[in-house]
Formats: C-alpha cells, structure tokens, sequence
C-alpha cells in the first residue's frame, strides 16, 4: 500500500531522514520508536505533505500512485490520514463545521456528493458515542480549551468520520492517562481492518499492549536501523535504546 | 489652529454661501443662524490634516482635490442593497442624504416617535432647538455636517417602552451623487428602562466619488439599552465619515457593532460618555480592505462615574492593497473608581502588499480600575492551515474557514440572529471574492 524509498527529507536546511526505506501492506500495523530527534514526526509531515519538509532523495508511493508531487489536501482525499502529536487549536470553527468541510472536500476530491445533513449528523452522532465523547464538544471550536485526553479522542473522532486507508498516527499516546491511552487505542483498533493500514509513531511501548503491531522498526538518526515483530518493542522497554546501541541523548 | 495641521475647508465655505437659502430648514431663522454658526466655526479650523494625531493614518486631501459639491435634490432611483425584508419594524430611507418618504416605512407605536429631521424642525421647532443646542465637543467635521446636511432623523424612545422591532436605516446613494456630499444626521433619546435596536445600513454604487458624511448623536438614559449595527458596503470611490457620539447614563447599556467592507476611505468614530454610575458600552467590529480600500476606526471611550464596564473587541482582515487603523482610546476620569475596561484589537494580514496599524491608548486617571489591551498583526497560523489540509480541505477552503472564523467571533454575540447572519454572509462573499 505504501512503500517509501531511501527518503531523504531536510527541515531548514538541515538533514533529518538520511535514507529511509518503508513497505506497508494492506491489513498490517507498523509501529515506529524511535529517541527523541530520531526524525518520527518528520517522516509522518513528509508522508502527509506538510510545507516545508523538503524531499531532497528518494519517493513515496501509495497505491500505486507518486505521492510527492501531492498536495497534503490530496493526500487526504486519496485516503491517508494525519493522527497529530500536537492536535492544533481552532478558534470559532466548531468541530461540527470542521468535520462537515473535511468530509465534503474529501468526497468532492473523490468525485462523490456532499453528504446529507441528516445522514452526516446520524454519522457523527454515533461515531462520538462509539468514541465516548460528549456530543456537546462537537459544538465548541476546535480543541479549543480541550485537555490533551479530549484532543486526543477528537483525533480519533475525525479519523472514525473520514474513515481512511491508511492512517499515520504521531506520538498519538502522548500525555495520556491510561482511560484516555484505552480510548485512542480502541479507535486505532476499530479502523484495523483487512484494506487497512496504519503506522503508529510512539516513544513508548505502552501504546503497544492494546494496539499489537505486526512489524516494529526502530528509526535512529534518520534511518531504520532494526525492525521486528512485536517482541523487538518489549525488548527496547527493558534494555532502552542503549541495549541497541543508540545513543538516545546524542540522536 | 495651524495651516500646517489643517486643510482648507474655503470651498465648503463658498458652497454654504451660495445656497444656505435654499437647504432643508432656511426658512427657520434660528436654524439657518444654527448653520451659519457652525461653518463659521469650520472655516476656522477645517478639516483635519495628516498631522493632527487623530487623523494620521486618514488622509483627507482627497476632500480637499474632489469637488464634492451639495445636491439640491436627491436624484434617480436606488437599488443595489439588500436590506432586511423579514423586519416588521420602520424603514426610514436616505437616498443620496435626502429623506426618502416614498421608499420609507414609519410603523407606529406607543411611545415610540421616529420623523424625518426635516419635519421635527417644523413640528416641534422649540424641542428641535434645544436637540441641536445640546453641549457636545467641538469638531470640525460635525460642525461641517450641521452646516451642510440635509437630511436626518429623530427617534424618541419613550420611558418603559421596548421598540417592537428593529428599525432600519438605509443610507442609499444614485448615479447623481457622483462628486457629491451626501450629508445626514440623526439623534437618537432612549429613555429611562426603555430599549431599542437600530440597524444601519450604508451603500452605494462602484465608480461614483461620493463622501458620506453620518453623525449620529445619542442619549441612553438610565437602565435603558441602545444597540446600533452598522454596515458600511458604500461603492469602491467612496469617502465615508460616521460619527457617533453617545451619552450613557446610571445602569444602562450601549452596544455598537460595526462591519465595514467598502469604500475608499471609511472613518468610523464611536465615543461613548460613560456618564452614569455602572454604565455599561460594548463595542465590536471588523474591517475588511483590499484593492485600495482604507479603514480606520476610531473609539473614544469615556469613564466618567464609578463602576462602569466597557469591552471593545475589533477585527481586522487586510489582504493585497488593503490597508487599516485601529485607534482606541479609553479615558478613566479620577471619579470612575472600579471602572472595568477592556479592548482587543487583532489583526489579520493576507498578503504582503497589506498595512494593519493599531493604536491603543490608555488615559487612566483613577487608582483602583482594572483596564486590559491588546493589539496584534499577524499572518494566518501556517499549523492551523496544514491541520485542515491534513482533513482534506484546500488551500482556499482552509484559508477561507479561518479568516470566517476569526472574524466571526465579534459577530458571536448578537441577538438578533437575522443580523449576525447577515454580517456572517457579507463577510464570507468578501472572502469568496476574486482579488
């Protein structure tokens, strides 16, 4: 479904992923760990298109299809879906109007209608009840005031909306209780699928236990420097990423 | 006065005497002296030039070039706008600064009296004086005004009497007002635990180098609330001045939002007196200027007596060839102790060929007061921009869903929902519109 090869990506000049070879199959979950400035939010900007991710080597392919020369509204459209670290604060746009605009622009992308009011508020209705969240947060603006547990559900209310292919979801367990790590997990969970894919981009292998990926990759100084199944995720818990011989303070 | 500081108001001067005879009320000697009075009073001064500190981000030299001549008659048919056709309440029409009884709807209620100016000069000449003799700050552009206007209303709002409905006011401008003024004028008396809402709306065609030249003058008396909504989507040539003084008194209430997104030139004053114990003025507003539009708001706001509140939030959204002011001023007399006094003013800047300029002022004068600003230019947020691009919305969906919503929150709080809907509407077509 994805494949990305030796993707080199510069931020400002200066070179973060020197290298980097991905294959992402339909059905399969990959997570990636990594240090602190191994260059894993690079990667998901760069698959998704963000300005100023500069791709100086290599490609990105999805479906098929030369994902670089695609703007990050495209990138959406065809599917792909940005779960954010940080999710980014909306003032006056309610979260009802932002989800209805995402929704629309990505079926006019696809060449489809625009979703009926009725059948779009029955969408969003159960999709907030299956993620747990009070319906009177779709009302208020976007993240606004959120707690970094309810910015997170939001997050994993948009992707239940937008229903993508492959999702990308950035140190999505971030600053999480354990109640709010359950929620996001059962999201990411519910979206696996057999024409599904998703990456998860964690620091910790806590995520983990609920979401069990089926590779592992170790992504160090721009490169992936190990993958594995699963087990490779609880060896570096134990050991750290000293046990693989990186340096975590020096990436 | 300074030649250096003013611009030679000489030919308003000339114009006055060539046809004072035959303005609306000439045949009222008290009032013709009224007029004579105050241009003598202009001439003196002028207008304000680029150095008067009020004024210098507004360059009236424009004034000066153009010929803006007096209209004798309002002339030609209106069209162009589109007012509120779900009201109930009067409709009093302007066209080219002439009252235009036929296109006006006067819908009467007890305690309620709404007349053309013209007409309370001549029913009531005695109340019509004193209206006119009311101590206000001297102005040079208010006094050209009184000298010159021609047209004009009076609304009386009785005590315990809720206007039913909102009352429109349409200033309206024909093919005829081409290097004209158009000059009105209108007091406002809403009395004691009274209330009432005024929408107001000024237009006029593209390519027609018209100067509107509004004031307004209003009393709110104790526990009354007055709300004024204007918009300004005046044609592209255009020069608009409004100025709108007011007076509130013990526990009562003023609110004024504002929407301008046309001329060439706009000027909007608002100075409200706060001059009752826990009088209460909020003031919201955005600007909107590309391809050579200028605004520039003025806010004087005056805490006279102890525990009053003011709020003042503006918007501005500059994209290629706009360019805007925003000067706010809140004075705090030494008596308004627990005064609470607040304003915002952000501005939002599309293109690199735009200019915001904000200006807060701060006069305080009294020791136990709590008084906030802000004021910030800024580009749109590039992380919110990618975030909605991330969802699927493009480069132009995604722009336009932010500037709607950062203009949007001054319009948040607005009763009357056919109005909020209204400025939200505008607002989007001038975002949707091809630069």
């Amino acid at each position: 479904m994805l494949e990305i090869k030796n993707l080199h990506v510069e931020v400002g000049g200066q070179k973060i992923l020197k290298g980097l070879n991905l294959n992402i199959g339909a059905g399969e979950v990959h997570a990636i760990m990594g240090p602190n400035g191994a260059g894993k939010s690079t990667l998901s900007y760069a698959i998704c298109g963000k300005d100023g991710y500069e791709i100086t080597e290599g490609s990105v392919t999805f479906k098929g299809k030369n994902f670089l020369e695609l703007e990050a509204n495209e990138r959406a459209g065809e599917g792909v879906f940005l779960g954010f670290q940080y999710p980014v604060e909306i003032p006056g746009v309610s979260n009802m109007n932002f989800l209805k605009a995402a929704i629309n622009s990505v079926r006019k992308y696809r060449g489809e209608d625009e979703m009926a009011a009725i059948d779009f508020l029955k969408l969003i209705r159960a999709k907030a009840a299956e993620l747990e969240m009070d319906p009177e947060m779709l009302k208020r603006a976007v993240n606004v005031g959120f707690s970094g547990g309810e910015k997170k559900r939001n997050e994993m209310v948009q992707m239940a909306m937008l229903d993508p292919i492959f999702a990308v979801l950035d140190e999505t367990d971030s600053g999480l209780d354990i109640d709010a790590l359950r929620i996001v997990a059962d999201g990411i969970n519910r979206m696996r699928g057999p024409d599904k894919a998703i990456l998860v981009i964690t620091h910790y292998q806590r995520l983990l236990d609920y979401v069990v990926p089926d590779f592992v990759h170790v992504l160090a100084n721009g490169k992936i420097v190990e993958s594995g199944d699963k087990s490779l995720a609880i060896r570096l818990e134990k050991e750290g990423y000293a046990g693989l011989g990186i340096d975590e303070n020096a990436a | 006065m300074t030649a250096k500081n003013h611009l030679d108001g000489l030919k308003f001067k000339t114009q006055f005497d060539a046809s004072v005879e035959s303005l609306p009320g000439a045949d009222l000697d008290w009032f013709s002296e009224l007029r004579r009075t105050a241009m003598s009073e202009f001439v003196q001064t002028g207008l304000p030039g680029p150095k008067v500190e009020a004024w210098k981000y507004t360059n009236l030299n424009s004034l000066c070039s153009g010929k803006y001549d007096l209209l004798a008659s309002a002339g030609g048919t209106t069209g162009g706008i589109s007012p509120f056709e779900d009201f109930h309440g009067s409709k009093v029409v302007f066209t080219d600064g002439f009252y235009d009884k036929a296109n006006s709807i006067i819908v009467n209620q007890d305690g309620v009296m709404l007349i053309s100016l013209n007409d309370y000069l001549h029913s009531d000449p005695d109340a019509a004086q004193k209206l006119f003799s009311e101590n206000v700050e001297r102005d040079s552009l208010r006094e050209l005004n009184t000298a010159l206007m021609t047209g004009g209303y009076v609304l009386l709002v009785d005590e315990n009497t809720k206007l039913a409905e909102p009352i429109q006011i349409i200033h309206n401008s024909t093919a005829s007002s081409s290097d004209k003024a158009l000059r009105t004028k209108c007091f406002i008396e809403v009395r004691k635990n009274s209330s009432a809402q005024i929408v107001e709306i000024f237009a006029g065609a593209n390519e027609q180098n018209y100067w509107r030249h509004h004031v307004t003058e209003a009393i709110v008396a104790e526990e009354a609330e007055l709300e004024i909504y204007q918009i300004q989507q005046e044609g592209d040539q255009a020069i608009h001045t409004a100025d709108t003084l007011v007076g509130v008194s013990n526990r009562a209430n003023f609110k004024h939002y504002s929407l301008n997104i046309g001329g060439k030139i706009s000027r909007t004053e608002i100075k409200p007196t706060l001059s009752g114990l826990e009088a209460n003025a909020e003031l919201r507003g955005a600007f909107l200027g590309r391809n050579g539009n200028s605004h520039d708001v003025f806010t004087h706001m005056k805490h006279m007596m102890p525990e009053g509140t003011s709020d003042q939030i503006y918007r501005g959204v500059l994209d290629k060839g706009g360019k805007s002011a925003f000067q706010g001023k809140v004075y705090v007399a030494k008596d308004a102790q627990l005064t609470n006094a607040d304003q915002s003013n952000k501005n939002l800047i599309l293109d690199r060929n735009a200019e915001a300029n904000s200006k807060p002022e701060l006069l305080i004068y009294a020791d136990d007061v709590k008084c906030t600003h802000g004021a910030t230019v800024g580009e749109l947020d590039a992380e919110a921009l990618f975030y909605l691009k991330s969802r699927g919305l493009d480069q132009n969906a995604a722009r336009s869903l932010l500037v709607e919503a950062f203009v949007a929150e001054v319009f948040e709080d607005i009763s009357i929902e056919l109005v909020r809907a209204k400025y939200l509407e505008l607002a989007r077509a001038w975002l949707d519109e091809d630069t």
